[in-house]
């Protein structure tokens, strides 16, 4: 039995994708979709498990449309669907009147339901969220029945708010595979059995590396499971360490050649780290006009020897500041105090 | 360190000037115009160098005034010192083109950088601003418009606070305000730019909102409409009381009335068939009884008066129930003659319901996909957060609203502290300057100024002005002792012109007592007398 495992699709979302991808990125999170789907329809997958956060909210009617328009494509595949706390089921979700074409089966229910393929020896179970927040451990008590040969479980959730789970208890209860949607990065929970798909797409700049879909087999031997990278972009942090020669202008050289190296299609979020000369100022705006630059965080703090400055100054007024921010570190907010307190009293020395 | 020699090849008024330097006391008397200010500026050019202002205040910097008229080339002088027991010659060149200094120890000929820090070394750390604020004194000046009396609290006070006085403290909380205003500005803007965002998302909600209402309203009508063809309309006559009861029958009476209306329309039909087939009835009757009596030839005449009769009776009833037959056939037919209509107006009627169910699920439709996109969109406005810029300018405004509360923080403490320090040797020297007038001067918890008489104590601002001068010289003079541990060349230009005889003579005696050098550039011939006295002794 093939199968393929996606999660977070999050249609309908609009992610910062920087100037140059912004305002197409919802479309491309909808091709990212139509390419899974197509997919399963040239492998004839027999399985498209969908582990929540189809939709980024709830979905609209022309959109449910458009989505069940593509499952209808598939003649060999049938689709297993959930909701997760980003396209939970309101009250008056379309989720709860949606007529889907007969290959897709959605487990709505806010307990857990199974839905079985003879054909396939298997049966797959899970429950939607109902509400944005769901704090009781739900899968705690989840477990395959011996319906099915096979037996799969759609889950959506794992942290403290959205259904925490037990992986030592859910790996106990026996599932062929657990299929995991809610955390965007991809990861293994518990070898090929438990496995967070991870963001089909990249959503925003916290889901960094690469992200796709994953495909899966499960036989008389086993499981295996593949990780298979489809997003069309990355988001990238690139933190750019400065020292005291940079100037705007070499950093600025330093951000292009960087983007040039880890492509011109990726989403960049850029941290300067280091200490920069205390006379200059990075102006982090005018290193924004090159490559698709979210922001760039300036964490740079002027490269001054405070132990140096300490012993010059002691007695006077340098001295006695410096002293007052003992013991901070370098990152805190301490420390950008000083920095910033011995630049003025710098720059003011000698001017009376 | 003491200035042993110094050479000026061309400075300001002053060129091949040679002077030689002794260590004590000494006095350079000249007339106003004679360059003593200029050999002041010299000795501080020479020991700091002269960094040239920048646009504007170039044009009236240190550098440009002093700046040779012809042979710029020539903008440069020698000094020789010593100090930690070795001879040392310091030569600059100010010319903008060739500015260079060099230094070296004439005893072991090593040379030593300037541009290192060794000059600095050797002068104990002390900087030019420390220079100007304790050994190398003028006369105590006010700002336009300022007393003297504050002049010189403002001087202790930054002096004490920055613990040598090299430090603008009130520049520096000025320049961190600024940066922090600009700071907030930047925050607004992007603060700003999220508002713009979430408005426009919010504005989007509100023409959602209208159409939603738009489309509510449509819908009522709608049903209304609908309400209306069903029979909503009361009180027209006609057709519309005909197409009421239709409805009604059709609707709410499952039909038993109409059926009921139908058998009587048909009774006066039946009456008149059931009299026919009465008569025909009774008609054959009677023509079967009149042919049986006729052939009882007894009877005959009687039997053929019944036949005729019966046969009259036959043909009576046979006409009425024709009559009766063709009736009820009329009344049927125009009974589905108005059935056909009806059922015409109710066709009609329903395409017409049809269409407006129709439209009122569209109009559903439309409502609920509008009120999930906007649903949708508030949820996303309330989740815009404040991005990393965001959060990190407003950090940086914490951050430099921290680092004025710590300037002024450590500034009083320091004030106080220094303040502490200076006020003994502040009032010894005072003290003797006026002769026991005062017996001490103190800088208070405020770093304000108070002179102590025995009796009472007297606020700075109701001190003359040469007392005010004395205080201003004993801190000055306290405050190198404090500060350096190198005494340096006290160099005085003017500054004792305000001097009563009796304090001028106390200053100069006590001046003599120090161990260290002290120039004195004066255009008066009264320090001159007093030391020639003083050396009689």
């Amino acid at each position: 039995m093939k199968f393929i495992h996606i999660a977070d699709v999050h249609l309908g979302a609009q992610p910062d994708a920087g100037p140059a991808y912004t305002e197409k990125r919802p479309e491309e999170l909808w091709a990212a979709f139509e390419h899974v789907v197509g997919v399963c329809r040239t492998e004839r997958t027999d399985l498209l498990l969908i582990a929540g956060d189809l939709f980024h909210r709830q979905p609209l009617l022309r959109e449910l449309k458009e989505v069940n328009y593509l499952f209808s494509t598939l003649s060999h595949t049938q689709v297993v669907l959930i909701a997760g706390n980003h396209d939970y089921i309101k009250k008056d979700s379309y989720y709860r009147t949606f007529r889907w074409c007969e290959n897709v089966h959605t487990l709505f229910g806010k307990g857990l339901e199974c839905v079985e393929f003879d054909e396939l020896q298997t049966a797959v179970y899970g429950l939607s969220y109902h509400s944005r927040e769901i704090r009781e451990p739900l899968y705690n008590a989840a477990a395959p029945e011996g319906r099915q040969k096979y037996e799969i479980l759609l889950a959506h959730g794992g942290d403290d708010r959205h259904i925490p789970i037990d992986w030592e208890n859910l790996e106990r209860a026996g599932f062929s595979y657990v299929a995991l949607g809610h955390i965007h990065k991809p990861r293994s929970v518990r070898g090929d059995r438990m496995v967070y798909a991870g963001a089909l797409e990249p959503i925003d700049c916290n889901d960094a590396g690469s992200h796709g879909y994953v495909g899966g087999e499960i036989t008389e031997k086993g499981i295996r499971t593949r990780r298979v990278s489809c997003a069309s972009r990355e988001y990238i942090n690139l933190e750019i360490q400065v020292d005291e020669d940079d100037t705007s202008g070499s950093v600025k050289e330093r951000i292009r050649d960087h983007i040039r190296e880890y492509g011109e299609e990726n989403i960049y979020k850029i941290t300067l780290k280091g200490g920069r000369s205390s006379e200059i100022f990075f102006h982090t705006e005018r290193m924004k006009d090159w490559g698709n630059v979210l922001e760039i965080v300036d964490e740079t703090h002027p490269a001054y020897d405070f132990d140096r400055m300490l012993r010059e100054n002691e007695g006077n007024l340098i001295g006695a500041y410096i002293a007052g921010f003992a013991g901070c570190t370098r990152d805190s907010e301490e420390y950008q105090a000083l920095c910033e307190g011995v630049e003025a009293l710098l720059e003011n020395r000698g001017r009376v | 360190m003491i200035i042993t020699e110094i050479y000026i090849k061309n400075f300001g008024m002053l060129s091949e000037r040679r002077l030689r330097f002794s260590d004590g006391v000494q006095v350079l008397y000249g007339e106003n115009e004679s360059g003593k200010s200029t050999l002041h500026a010299f000795i501080r050019a020479m020991l700091f160098g002269m960094e040239r202002g920048r646009g504007k205040a170039a044009a009236k910097d240190a550098f440009t005034r002093y700046e040779p008229w012809e042979n710029p080339g020539s903008y440069a002088g020698v000094l020789w010192f010593r100090c930690g027991g070795k001879r040392f010659r310091l030569e600059r060149n100010f010319d903008r083109y060739t500015k260079r200094a060099s230094l070296v120890c004439e005893d072991d000929g090593e040379e030593l950088s300037v541009e290192h820090g060794d000059l600095e070394m050797l002068l104990g750390g002390m900087s030019a601003s420390l220079y100007d604020s304790t050994v190398s004194v003028g006369q105590l000046a006010a700002a336009p418009g300022q007393e003297l009396s504050s002049a010189l609290e403002n001087y202790a006070a930054n002096f004490c606070e920055t613990g040598g006085g090299d430090i603008d403290v009130n520049g520096a909380l000025k320049s961190l305000r600024e940066k922090q205003k600009e700071t907030e500005k930047a925050l607004h803007k992007a603060a700003g730019a999220r508002d713009e965002m979430t408005r426009k998302m919010l504005q989007e909600c509100r023409y959602l909102e209208q159409d939603i209402a738009d489309l509510s309203a449509e819908y009522k009508e709608k049903k209304e409409q609908l309400a209306a063809l069903r029979g909503g309309r009361q009180g027209a006559a006609g057709e519309l009381e005909e197409r009421k009861r239709y409805e009604d029958g059709k609707y709410t009476e499952n039909g038993e009335e109409t059926g009921k209306r139908e058998g009587q329309r048909n009774k006066p039909a039946a009456g008149v068939i059931a009299g026919g087939l009465a008569a025909v009835f009774a008609g054959i009757c009677g023509s079967v009884l009149g042919w049986l009596l006729s052939n009882d030839l007894q009877q005959a005449a009687a039997g053929g008066l019944v036949f005729a009769v019966s046969v009259i009776l036959f043909l009576a009833g046979a006409g009425i129930l024709a009559a009766g037959v063709y009736i009820r056939t009329k009344v049927g037919r125009n009974r589905a003659e108005e059935a056909d209509k009806e059922e015409f107006r109710a066709d009609r009627d329903s395409g017409e319901t049809e269409r407006i169910r129709w439209e009122m699920e569209r109009i559903r439709a439309e409502w609920k996909e509008k009120e999930i996109r906007c649903s949708n969109l508030r949820e996303q406005s309330e989740e815009t957060e404040p991005g990393d810029t965001e959060k990190n300018l407003a950090r940086r405004c914490r951050a430099l609203k921290r680092a004025q509360e710590q300037v002024r923080l450590a500034a009083e403490a320091l004030g106080r502290q220094t303040a502490g320090r200076l006020n003994k040797k502040a009032s010894d020297i005072f003290a003797e300057l006026t002769e026991g007038r005062y017996q001490s001067l103190e800088i208070g918890e405020k770093l304000q100024i108070s002179a102590w008489d025995g009796t009472r104590r007297i606020p700075a601002d109701r001190l003359s002005r040469g007392t005010l001068e004395q205080i201003w010289f004993s801190v000055r003079m306290a405050s190198s002792e404090i500060l350096q541990d190198e005494p340096m060349p006290v160099i005085l230009d003017d500054t004792f012109a305000l001097y009563d005889e009796k304090r001028l003579q106390s200053v100069l005696k006590w001046l003599s007592r120090q161990k260290r050098q002290v120039i004195i550039l004066t255009c008066s011939k009264r320090e001159e007398e007093i030391l020639r006295q003083f050396r009689k002794y």
